[in-house]
């Protein structure tokens, strides 16, 4: 086999010089072919199904959606989420006084969103959130209110699933135990 | 060796007895990743595991997702919609080429080959787009639910796995022109680490380790599972069980699920991805918000969680490690009694002091690399 | 198949001949069998679980080749109080079967069954790091996830989630490795310096 290592090494050098020239053109074509990008100038161009932080709706009068329910907070499996809740004399009648998101807990898994009866947390697409302290991870309610023309791209998505189609009810399954 | 050693991934610790550069002794003691995930999937309702099923196996997290509900539906009594199924299917699929991705631009890199590694890479790259175009997530995906899915596809999404599923094979075409021949990679691959497949099936080895090693163990065969009784795909074996067979093995267990995947694609009915059922599924969105009947079965699921009858289940699934199966044992209650996770990482982890004994000290990171340990899945 | 009807579960996949044939050949070491969804479930007297594993190995109708899994599960108020669970698969028959055995809280001891299969070596390790069961018999019985100095099994119904554990003081590990290689120096280069 050795007498074939010079040979092998050309061949590799083929493939590896293929792929030089090929993002070398797609460099001068402006039309990368490479996989990275330089990331603070240029976006990353995201999925809209994209699970980025969660945010609280904002509603066009500058209130938020939520009604303090507590429900986000129920699905939330690591407890990041804090509610106070309050009441106001608007018609939702509640609302959340405190809401605090701990996103060093965050493990962005969109439980929150997929529990709100309100649509009024949503996951957005942001994820540049690092700090360099532990207070810095914790989110106030005015930092987390995002206006609702923002998130047209989350809502949009996430509004798809609203109507499933319609199937028959599962039929209940018979209990199979058979203890002797 | 060990714990972060450059030339492992993963964190683990191997102490070796050496005699020159002839191992005599050795002891693999891992641990180092432990994170209570049993402890936390008691403690939350059933619902609430799923995102820490991703992080088992971070390389193929939607196979562990799929495990875990297939075992919770299995213990409900309820099955996905077929929509579901196939999507399930395809998604499986989809982790395990980007874990055998991972695992081979791994173990090229830890062999000094850093090209294979950055075109696996990129290959892998092309996986995760598809997880994030399915759930949202590259590698956290929480894509599956008990009884249906996280969501339905995205318009287009066919034509897109297709491309890139292509793309990810051609960059794996020039991975296999660079190493599969390689006389440097090969000496270092072959004849290392084997070991006859009844140790390897004594001390629990499952996946692409026994069937390089000549048993064709696959539990998409030997219990099918999803809708792989639909598909048509070969199992491929090997024949002396070392290094470079297991990597054989891999390659061509990639081709396999592109072929999965293709077929997948083809068959995929229309239809709901979601079982219409509250006691498991939370209803539609749509429903939630106009109607205080789904609104009442929402607020009851996520806070009390689905109850399903007393009893107990094992199901298993193949991941791409091997066989990974979730025991669950219910008392009626919304949450778990009992939630325990099968990891195939840890019983080939566990064979790893037979595979290097008597061998070079420089035949254990081909080894260790082959074994591909997760350390996620291994510790929990 | 776009009727997007649900499919009903499949088939029970365990062959309950598996229990027939186990009921037959220990009637009194085994003491319970179910298949709930399936599973070939049997519960065995603790003291003759080797008995029954050996069987269900060399038995060629059964031939369980491989040891999927050991686990344990803490019923706790119940007594006895633990349950030590074994999955059990066959590669030539391609069925599965779970034996189950209770141990007592004051004396959580059961034999090991390294010998059978040699994977369950780990296997019991992790069982006795997380529900601190004893496998008399095993070669190497210790804790293989946490700290030698752990104090507590987490996995015990009654080990609070949020239990912090006392700090440990560091091993010193690098002090009798740094004598040796002075040693060792001294030996090979003593006689130039």
């Amino acid at each position: 086999m050795d007498t074939m290592g010079p040979w092998l090494i050309v061949r590799g050098l083929l493939v590896t010089a293929r792929h030089f020239f090929r993002n070398l053109l797609g460099f001068l074509r402006r039309r990368p072919t490479i996989a990275t990008i330089l990331y603070p100038e240029e976006a990353q161009q995201w999925s809209p199904a994209m699970r980025g932080m969660p945010v609280l709706v904002q509603m066009e009068n500058g209130k938020e959606r939520c009604v303090a329910c507590g429900l986000c907070e129920w699905a939330c499996p690591v407890d990041c989420i804090t509610i106070y809740p309050a009441e106001t004399s608007d018609e939702v009648e509640r609302y959340p006084e405190i809401f605090t998101i701990d996103m060093s807990r965050c493990m962005f898994c969109g439980f929150c969103e997929e529990a709100c009866p309100e649509e009024a947390i949503v996951m957005s697409q942001r994820v540049a959130i690092a700090t360099t302290e532990w207070r810095g991870s914790l989110w106030e309610k005015r930092d987390l209110l995002v206006p609702v023309r923002e998130l047209g791209t989350r809502l949009d998505h996430i509004r798809r699933d609203y109507e499933r189609p319609a199937v028959p009810a599962a039929a209940p399954v018979t209990e199979r135990v058979e203890k002797q | 060796m060990g714990p972060s050693h450059p030339s492992t991934h993963g964190t683990v610790k191997i102490t070796l007895k050496l005699d020159g550069e002839r191992i005599v002794d050795s002891q693999v003691e891992v641990g180092y990743l432990h994170r209570g995930f049993e402890k936390e999937c008691e403690s939350g309702e059933y619902y609430k595991a799923i995102p820490y099923t991703d992080r088992l196996n971070y390389a193929s997290p939607m196979i562990n997702n799929v495990g875990y509900c297939l075992a919770a539906e299995k213990l409900f009594g309820v099955a996905a919609p077929i929509r579901a199924q196939y999507l399930r299917t395809i998604a499986c699929e989809l982790s395990r080429m980007s874990d055998h991705f991972t695992c081979i631009g791994a173990a090229a890199l830890e062999l000094a080959a850093l090209t294979p590694f950055l075109y696996c890479v990129q290959a892998r790259e092309q996986i995760w787009d598809l997880h994030e175009s399915l759930c949202g997530a590259r590698v956290t995906t929480n894509y599956v639910r008990i009884g249906g899915l996280q969501s339905d596809l995205q318009p287009g999404f066919e034509e897109i796995c297709r491309a890139k599923v292509a793309a990810a094979l051609r960059l794996f075409g020039d991975v296999d022109e660079l190493l599969t021949k390689n006389p440097i990679f090969r000496d270092r691959m072959e004849g290392t680490g084997a070991l006859p497949a009844e140790t390897l099936l004594a001390y629990g080895v499952t996946g692409p380790l026994l069937r390089a090693a000549g048993v064709p163990y696959d539990v998409r065969r030997a219990e099918p599972y999803l809708v792989y009784d639909r598909l048509d795909f070969d199992v491929p074996v090997g024949a002396s069980g070392d290094n470079y067979d297991r990597y054989l093995v891999r390659f061509a267990e990639l081709r396999q699920s592109a072929r999965i995947i293709e077929q997948a694609l083809r068959d995929l009915p229309d239809g709901p991805v979601d079982v219409e059922d509250p006691r498991f599924r939370w209803p539609a969105k749509g429903k939630v918000f106009n109607r205080m009947e789904e609104l009442i079965d929402q607020f009851k699921l996520v806070t009390e969680g689905m109850r399903p009858p007393a009893g107990e289940v094992y199901q298993a699934v193949e991941g791409a490690n091997g066989e990974l199966g979730f025991y669950l044992v219910s008392n009626g209650t919304g949450k778990p009694w009992k939630c325990r996770c099968r990891a195939p990482s840890f019983s080939n982890t566990q064979a790893l002091r037979d595979m290097i004994q008597g061998a070079l000290l420089a035949d254990v990171i081909p080894t260790f690399d082959m074994v591909n340990m997760i350390g996620g899945e291994c510790d929990r | 198949m776009s009727d997007g009807t649900q499919q009903p579960i499949e088939a029970p996949r365990s062959d309950p001949a598996v229990l027939a044939l186990l009921r037959e050949r220990f009637p009194e070491a085994v003491l319970a069998t179910h298949a709930y969804r399936g599973d070939a479930t049997a519960e065995v007297a603790p003291a003759s679980l080797l008995e029954v594993c050996t069987f269900l190995r060399d038995d060629p109708a059964l031939a369980f080749d491989f040891l999927v899994d050991v686990t344990a599960v803490d019923y706790i108020g119940s007594v006895p109080r633990f349950e030590v669970v074994y999955h059990l698969y066959s590669l030539p028959r391609n069925h599965r079967v779970r034996l189950k055995a209770r141990v007592p809280e004051e004396s959580p001891r059961i034999a090991s069954v390294t010998s059978i299969w040699r994977g369950a070596n780990w296997l019991e390790r992790e069982t006795f790091d997380m529900y601190g069961i004893h496998f008399e018999g095993h070669p190497d019985l210790r804790r293989i996830y946490l700290y030698e100095e752990f104090q507590g099994h987490p996995l015990r119904k009654d080990y609070p989630k949020e239990k912090r554990q006392p700090l440990v003081t560091a091993r010193d590990v690098a002090a009798p490795q740094a004598a040796r290689s002075e040693a060792r120096d001294r030996e090979r280069y003593g006689r130039w310096q």
